[in-house]
Formats: structure tokens, sequence, C-alpha cells
């Protein structure tokens, strides 16, 4: 009982983090900033896998989080300064949809409604110890996704908000789902790097064409009169 | 063998398409021919023998999928048909980007195969990885025109559909986890095996989560805001592509939801959730469609309207509804790629996308304009079209089965959208030509060629179903309904 | 925990050794505080690749402030003159009421909560403000609003950390929440009180005047928050203030790792040999403390004014998840 004590703080732990890491990434200014909690919110994802698998005694999870280290924090940075080049990663968003400390708010209030969409679900799951603490953080790590795709305007935040997403949406299913085909495994790690790939060459593209890359004031399609 | 040969073939023509550019347009041309020819055979033998596994159950095709399938091998043979002539045209008078040609038919093809693994491959998990692949994938199609609009288009389309497909990641994962715990085999059978004995909050919680995801890459509202800009920014083969069976594949993934929705007695409204989804969207594309100004968007908007019309119809119960559900499915993905091909076609001739300020194209260039406003009556439900049986059949069902509020409802938008559709490209195809313009350019004879081909079914189908493919609908709504 | 804290009903000799105790503890911060400051700074110059001041230097510059004449304008009031007893006396205070040397609760540990302990430090702060602009220096004034903006900004984040603290702990007596959060090494590395311990160093950060809320090293006038109240004060005066600034820091690192990190080092019998060589240990875990401080605030850099709000407003939230956390129970 004390290893299984130890492992639920520890993965709490981590989870928690991995929340002030997407809280991150919502704020921060420049977009090296954005990168580092990104990789930062994947080791929390790698952590809390390894955690779960020695706790569960699963070797599949372990698999997990050697994927998650490899593709995520080691090759989807790599791709992503690549692809954009590594001038994008010196930008810093000056002026922001809302202040930072409105946002902080609204965050955290966007974590309470996840808490609570989540716990229907993690009550009528079958017994799994883990499922209370991983599927809360998993989907508070969507919402402050999408959120973050919502107020920030320049690509690369958003394109952090986007890799948050996939990362929280792995954060709650390594508790749930034990047992996801070699194929799919794989494929879904390597889903992330192309992704990456394709979005940060999209943001070049954008950069060089309209010579900046604040996706979020490109406006000119509506309808017009 | 038959199942991953369609899989690995456009793999390959994107490979030989990297490597030379001369004949890339026609390796893509010749292999979505051969792989059509594939979906016709397969199809068959599932109409016939039940569905197909192959590669140790990695494959299925049971008659729901085996009717996207034919979907998709039709309209790629189309595009890749009219590609051929079009691409040259626009590349002939492209004002001043420089296109990624070398990039176009790789990824052509590879989005091609992207979307025909939705129905063939079994695993939950893996159709998902398709998905988000598709989108990926088109990402740079959707660039193709190095415009600032295209970019602002695709960035808007690729943030919006990724954010989509995360959040129904989550949910098929939730899912995958729930049949797996009741003991079934994670692929679509398995799901409806294990639906009665899935814990109603694990089943809703993944379908709600499911449904925002594919709905916003379906185009439902309110996650469309991306929908009209990528599918009037985009080359019409891709539009075509996106807009007919794109759109359809995430559409095809919320209704492979409703059998297990539906079979699981915890969740007493299922019914409530795709047609309150419908009508949203179909109600909001409709008055949509009155303020468009450009053909390529109202054709987009359209799109958008569909999708609400088909899930309504999922949503109204009945085997005749699924039937229809199914009917529309097909005859929208048909008819949209026909219009696009049009709509393509009229923005050579005119130069421009915009309905205001122009008119007379009936006069100027028949053959665009007889075709667009037999695309335009198609897509809006007149008979004899193949859309009219649809939405006649839908309809029909709805008040049979006394859900006389929202089959009122979905009349009313149909209706709106018609008037609103006939309204708009009436103004551009007919009166006299507006003077100015810019004489009518050779069409290409491949994208005609292309047209012909996309108008037949679209006609034919209106009055005559072929004793297979009648047969495939009915198998396919009977699996909608919930059949194993 | 129940025999940590009852002391009522014991023997004469346990009472005086426990004032004793006490008085040790004010020793203990009064002779080491000025060595943090020096070893702090040290730490400081050397990541920079500089070498550095002597350890000892803040000892030799009190002891020359002491030496010195004190020069008072004509137009302060009681309020300047008063204002450095105030603030070498407050930590004094307060570390009467906090495990400094002890993980058993001492003669004065029940007379003031955590809540007592921040009001101390407030009205430390409260008295230098105001006589920062008793003088009518121009930057006096300055850096009394703009370190009053920081502390009113700074307060909620107090306040969070102390209620969530508490909850954890049941209990608002520093000793108390020690216990706590010592109770078994799996305890220590619960979610929420690893997010209070970053909002507090967080908030460390922003009460001694460290980056990013305000550079401690550079002297410009115009930039400064804190160091701005010092500017008028000469001899003994200037030295009272220099020594109570070093004990507030000191201070401050003891509650963070007396009592909230945890509990290694002090002493937890009454043996003298016990308490005596608790001091070491403290000390030891201050110095690792430093490093982590130093190294902190050398990778970031000085926030402008108005984005002290944003720090803070992190600090906030990180404290508000924490406390979440725990109401909801989860681990």
């Amino acid at each position: 009982m004390q290893t299984l004590e130890l492992a639920r703080v520890l993965d709490g732990s981590f989870a928690a983090l991995s929340v002030l890491a997407g809280l991150g990434v919502i704020v921060a200014r420049q977009m090296r900033g954005t990168l580092y909690l990104f990789i930062a919110h994947a080791l929390m994802l790698s952590a809390s896998a390894t955690v779960l698998a020695v706790s569960l005694h699963s070797a599949h999870l372990v698999w997990v989080a050697l994927i998650t280290l490899v593709t995520k924090v080691v090759a989807v940075p790599m791709v992503l300064v690549w692809a954009t080049g590594a001038k994008v990663y010196g930008r810093r968003e000056v002026e922001h949809v809302l202040s930072i400390p409105l946002s902080l708010l609204i965050a955290a209030g966007l974590a309470f409604v996840a808490w609570s969409v989540s716990q229907p679900l993690v009550q009528a799951i079958f017994a799994q110890p883990f499922a209370a603490i991983n599927v809360p953080a998993g989907l508070i790590a969507i919402f402050f996704g999408a959120f973050t795709v919502a107020v920030r305007r320049e690509g690369v935040a958003q394109l952090m908000g986007l890799l948050i997403m996939e990362s929280g949406a792995f954060f709650a299913s390594i508790a749930i789902v034990h047992d996801l085909t070699i194929i799919a495994e794989i494929a879904a790690a390597v889903d992330v790097p192309i992704a990456a790939l394709v979005i940060g060459l999209l943001i070049r593209s954008i950069g060089s064409v309209t010579g900046n890359t604040r996706v979020g004031q490109m406006v000119r399609l509506r309808e017009r009169r | 063998m038959l199942l991953a040969a369609m899989l690995i073939l456009p793999a390959t023509a994107a490979l030989l398409a990297l490597v030379s550019r001369r004949s890339a347009p026609w390796v893509t041309l010749v292999a979505s021919l051969v792989v059509l020819w594939l979906a016709v055979v397969a199809t068959l033998t599932v109409i016939t023998h039940g569905p197909l596994v192959a590669v140790h159950g990695g494959l299925t095709l049971d008659a729901l999928g085996a009717l996207y399938l034919l979907l998709v091998a039709f309209v790629g043979v189309t595009s890749s048909l009219y590609s051929i002539g079009y691409l040259e045209v626009r590349h002939r008078f492209a004002t001043r980007t420089v296109p990624r040609y070398r990039q176009y038919h790789p990824l052509f093809n590879l989005f091609l195969a992207s979307m025909l693994a939705v129905p063939l491959l079994t695993n939950l998990a893996e159709i998902w990885i398709a998905i988000e692949l598709t989108t990926i994938l088109s990402a740079f199609l959707v660039a193709y025109e190095d415009r600032a609009e295209a970019l602002e288009a695709a960035w808007k389309y690729v943030v919006l559909t990724t954010m989509g497909a995360m959040i129904a990641l989550l949910g098929i994962l939730v899912i995958y986890a729930g049949v797996h715990h009741a003991g079934q085999v994670p692929s679509w059978a398995g799901l409806v095996a294990a639906a009665p004995l899935l814990p109603p909050a694990v089943l809703l919680t993944g379908f709600v989560l499911a449904l925002i995801g594919f709905g916003a890459k379906a185009g439902l509202v309110p996650m469309h805001t991306w929908l009209p800009d990528a599918h009037s920014q985009a080359p019409a083969p891709i539009c075509a592509l996106l807009s007919g069976v794109e759109t359809s594949a995430a559409l095809y993934m919320i209704l492979r939801l409703y059998p297990a929705l539906t079979h699981n007695s915890g969740i007493p409204g299922a019914n409530a959730w795709y047609l309150v989804a419908g009508l949203v969207s179909a109600g909001t594309a409709a008055f949509l469609i009155l303020q468009v100004t450009d053909f390529k968007r109202l054709f987009a908007y359209s799109t958008v309207e569909h999708m609400g019309i088909i899930l309504t119809a999922a949503g109204l119960g009945t085997a005749a509804a699924h039937l229809g559900t199914v009917y529309q499915l097909f005859a929208h993905a048909l008819t949209k790629s026909f219009c696009f091909y049009v709509a393509g076609l009229a923005a050579v001739t005119l130069n421009t996308q915009r309905i205001k300020g122009n008119s007379g194209l009936l006069i100027d260039s028949p053959l665009v304009g007889w075709a667009l406003l037999l695309g335009a009556l198609a897509i809006a439900g007149a008979p004899p079209f193949a859309i009219f049986i649809g939405e006649f059949q839908v309809l029909r069902a709805g008040f049979a089965a006394g859900q006389y509020l929202a089959t009122g409802l979905l009349t009313i938008f149909i209706v709106i959208a018609f008037i609103a559709i006939v309204v708009q490209i009436g103004g551009l195809v007919f009166r006299e030509p507006t003077s100015g313009q810019t004489p009518a350019r050779t069409l290409p004879v491949s994208s005609v060629l292309a047209l012909g081909f996309a108008f037949l079914p679209v006609l034919v189908f209106g009055f005559y179903l072929p004793p297979p493919l009648r047969q495939l609908i009915h198998q396919a709504a009977a699996l909608l309904g919930g059949a194993v | 925990m129940e025999q940590v804290l009852r002391f009522e009903g014991e023997c004469v000799s346990v009472f005086v050794a426990h004032i004793v105790a006490n008085l040790l503890q004010v020793g203990f911060l009064l002779v080491f505080a000025p060595l943090v400051s020096g070893v702090l700074a040290r730490i400081e110059e050397m990541l920079q690749g500089k070498h550095g001041p002597s350890i000892f230097q803040t000892y030799r510059d009190i002891v020359k402030l002491f030496n010195k004449e004190e020069l008072v304008s004509e137009d302060a009031s009681w309020v300047f003159r008063f204002a450095p007893f105030i603030q070498f006396v407050m930590p004094i205070f307060v570390v009467s009421l906090v495990p400094a040397l002890t993980a058993y609760p001492l003669f004065f540990a029940f007379m003031g909560d955590m809540v007592a302990a921040g009001f101390f430090l407030a009205l430390g702060g409260f008295f230098v403000a105001l006589a920062a602009m008793d003088t009518g220096n121009v930057y006096g004034p300055v850096g009394a609003s703009r370190t009053r903006m920081v502390g009113f900004l700074a307060e909620p984040v107090f306040i969070m950390v102390f209620f969530s603290v508490s909850y954890i702990a049941n209990s608002t007596i520093p000793y108390a929440v020690n216990a706590a959060f010592s109770a078994s090494w799996v305890t220590a590395f619960q979610p929420a009180h690893l997010l209070v311990l970053i909002a507090f160093f967080m908030l460390i950060l922003a009460e001694t005047d460290r980056i990013p809320v305000d550079s401690s090293s550079g002297k410009v006038e115009i930039a400064m928050i804190g160091h701005s109240k010092n500017l008028e004060y000469s001899g003994p005066g200037a030295a009272l203030m220099k020594w109570g600034g070093s004990m507030k820091l000191m201070l401050l690192s003891i509650i963070f790792l007396n009592v909230l990190l945890s509990p290694w080092g002090l002493a937890t019998s009454m043996a003298w040999g016990d308490v005596f060589f608790a001091m070491p240990r403290v000390l030891l875990k201050i110095m690792l403390f430093l490093l982590v401080l130093a190294s902190v605030e050398m990778s970031l850099a000085k926030l402008r004014l108005f984005r002290i709000s944003e720090f803070l407003a992190t600090a906030f939230v990180i404290c508000l998840f924490a406390m979440s956390i725990r109401l909801v129970g989860l681990v």
C-alpha cells in the first residue's frame, strides 16, 4: 500500500506540474518559452507513464513513456526549429488579446470546468487507480490548449496549444487504455512530429509571404459587400 | 490483399510522382483508376459475401465502409482527371505567385491514400490516425496558391481541424478503453457488440468528445468557420475532395457511433444529440448562404448544410430515415464534387470568384453556365437529381416517424437554402453579360471530361439506382441501425 | 503530533529550557543573517564569472556603519528615526514563532501563528515605506509606492499560501504545519505541497526584492523598488536597516525550508547538543537554498514594472490550484 500511495502522490505531482506547464503556454511571452513549456509537459507525460508502468507492471506503458520521450521531447522541437527557422522563436508576443492576469484567471476557471466535466467519466471508470488523477489533468490540458489557440496571436504559440492538447489527450488515456496495438502506438507517436513539420512549414510560408507570423491578425477572408 | 493494394497503390503513385514531374498527373490518374476498379470489386464482394477481412484483421470492409470507399475512389478519379488540365490553366494565368506544382501530385496521392484508409482500417485508434493524416496532408494542398488568403485559409483549416482531432482523440480513446474492457475487439463491429455493456458515462463522454472533435472536422456549426475559407481558397479539384469526401470522412465517424449510442440503455436521448447537432448546422448554413458573395463559398456553406441534413436524418431514428441518411451521404459527395468542378471552371472563365458584379454566364460560356445552373439545382435538391431523392426520403421518413418538429424545421431549412442557392447562382448565370468582362478562355479538355463523368451519376442516380448499389445502400443502412 | 504540542503541566526546567532555546533561535538569526547575505552576494557574483566580495563583507559593513555619525534631515519626523528599529525588531519577533532550530514548539510558539508572522513582516514594511516618504528625497516616495504596489499584489498570494498550507495541516501554527508536511516522506511529494512550494518561492523573490522583481545589485535609483528606502539612512540607522534586511531574507528562507520544505536538520530532542548541532545543519540547508535562489535569479531577467502583476498573478493561480487539488481531495 505504501508504494501505491507513493505512486499516486508522484503521479499527482507530475499531473500538477503538467497543468502548470499548460498554464505557462497560455501566458508565456516568448515563443522559445512556449516551446520549453511544451517540452516540460511532454516530460511530465513520460514521467507519469513511467510511474504508472512501474505501479501497474505494464510493459506497454514503458514503451509509451519511451516513445513519448523520443518523439515529443527530442524529435518535435528539432523538427519545429528546423521547419520554422530559428528566427521565429526569438519573437515575443507583446500585445495580448486578453491581459495576462485575466487569462490566468480564466484558465483557472477552465480548469475547474474541465475537472467537473471529467468527474462522471472518472466515477464510471472501472476501478483504475490513477484515472482520477490523469483524466482530469488530461482534460485540463485539452481545455488549456484550446484556450491558447483562441487567445494567442502568434503562429508558434497556437501550434504549442495544439501540441499541448494532444499531449493532454494522451495524459488522460494512459490511465484508462492499457493496450493500444503497437502499430497504433507508433503511428500516433510519429504523427506528432509529422504534424509539427507540416504546421512548422506552414508558419514559415506565412512568415515569408506576409512578413510576420501573427496569424491571429490574418482576417482578410470574410464576406465582403 | 485487395484491400491492402488499395492503400499501397496511391502511396507508390506518390513516390513515382515525386520522382518524375512530367508523368506525375498520368501516374495519379492511372493509380486512381485502378483503385476505383479495386473498390468496385471489393464492394461487389462485400454485397454478396459480407464483410471482407485482410492482413490478420488489420483491414476490414463492411457495407457502410464500402459505400464510403466507393465515393472516395470515384471522386479521386474525377479529381485527378480534372487536375490535369485545371492546374495548367491556373498556372498559366496565375498573377504573381509560383504554385507548389512539384508537391501537388505526391500530396494528392497521399491524401487519397489516407482517405481510403478510413473505411479500411479496423482498429479505432488507427482510424483516428488516418483522419488526422488527411488534415496534415491536405494542408499544403489548400495553400497551393501561395497567396496570403490561401495561407490564411490553410492555417485556419489546419488549426481548427487539428484541435478537433485532438478532442476526438480523447473521445476515441475513452470509447476504445470501454470496448476493450467489455471484452470486445476495438473495431466498429466490436463497438456495436459492446455497446449495451458499456457504462453510460463512458460512452456518452466519448461520444460528446468525438462529436465535438469530428464535428469540427466535418464543418458542423459552431466549429465551421474554417470551412468556407479553406473550401474557397483551395484549387477546385482539391475543394471537390475536401468538400465531397473529407468532411464526409468525419461525418462517417460520427455516424458509425450512432448504433452504439442508441443500443445503450443508459443514454435516453441518443437521437436528440444527432437531431440538434444536425438542425443547428443545417439552419445556420441555410441562413448563411443568403449573404454569401463568392460562389465557391456558397458551395462550401452548402456542404455544411448537407452535413446537417445527414445528421438530422440519422437522428430521426427509423430504418427509412437511415436509408435516407446513407443515400444522402452518397449523393452529396457526388453532387458536391461536380459543383466544385464547375465552380473551378467558372472561376477560370470569369477570372474571379465573386457573384456580385458578374452575370450572364449562360450567354458568355454556355457550357459553364449550364453546368453551373444544373449543379446549383442539383445541390439545392431539385428533381430529377440524386439529392432530391435523398431529401425526399428523409422528409417522408421523418413525418412518418412522427418527428414533426424536427422534420418541419428541416424542411424549412432546405427550402431556405434552395431559394438562396437558386437566387445567388441565378443572378450569376442569367441576364446580360456584364460588359468589360475578359473573353472566355478555352477550357481544358480533361477538366471538361471530368465534369462530364462527375455529372453522370448525379443525373442517373436521380431516377435509376443499379441493383447492386441499391443492395449496398440497404445493407449500409442496416448497419447504421445496429445490425452486426 | 500530540506530544509535540503539549507543554502545560511539564516541570519548570523544561519550561526554562524552552525559553533558552527560543533565545538561542533569536541569537542564531542575529549572528548569521549577515553571513547569509554575504554568501548570497558571493554566489551570485561567482555565477556571473566574477570573484565577488568576501562572505564576511556584510559584517564589516555593519560594524563600519555603527561607528559612523548619523545625520537626520530636519524635516524628518519620528517615523524616520523609529523605522530602522522596527525593521530590525520584526524579524526577531517572527523567528520566535517559527521552527528555526527545533522541530518541537518552544516558548513563544503558540503566541502567534502564520497570519501573525505575516502581520509582523507587513508592519515592518509599512513603517519603512512611510519613513521613505518622510525626508523629501525624490527617490524615496517613488520606491515606497512601488514597494507598496508589489506588496499589495503579493498579499493575495500570501493569503492563499497561508490558506492552502493551513488547510493541509489543519492548523495555522508553523510547528503544526511542519509536523503535517513531514508525517511521512510520501506526503512530501504531494502535488499541493509542490505547488505551494513553487508559489512561496516566487513570493520570496518578490518580498526580498530579488530578480525578477528588483535587481539586488544594481544601484540605478530610478529603477529601484525596495532599495530606495535605504538611501537616506546613515550611521547606526543604516546599519540597523541593513541588518534587518538580511534578517528578513534569512527568516523567509527559514520559513520556506523548515516549515514548508522538510524538517531535516531540526533538533527533535531537548538535549543541548542536539539543539546546538541543529545550527550548522540549518545553515547548510540555507546555503543550498541560496544556491538554488542564485541560479534562478541568474536565469531570469528583471521584469518591467507593470509586468510584476503578471508574475504575482501566476503565483496566485498556482496557489489556487494547490488549494483546489486539496479541496477536491484528490491526493
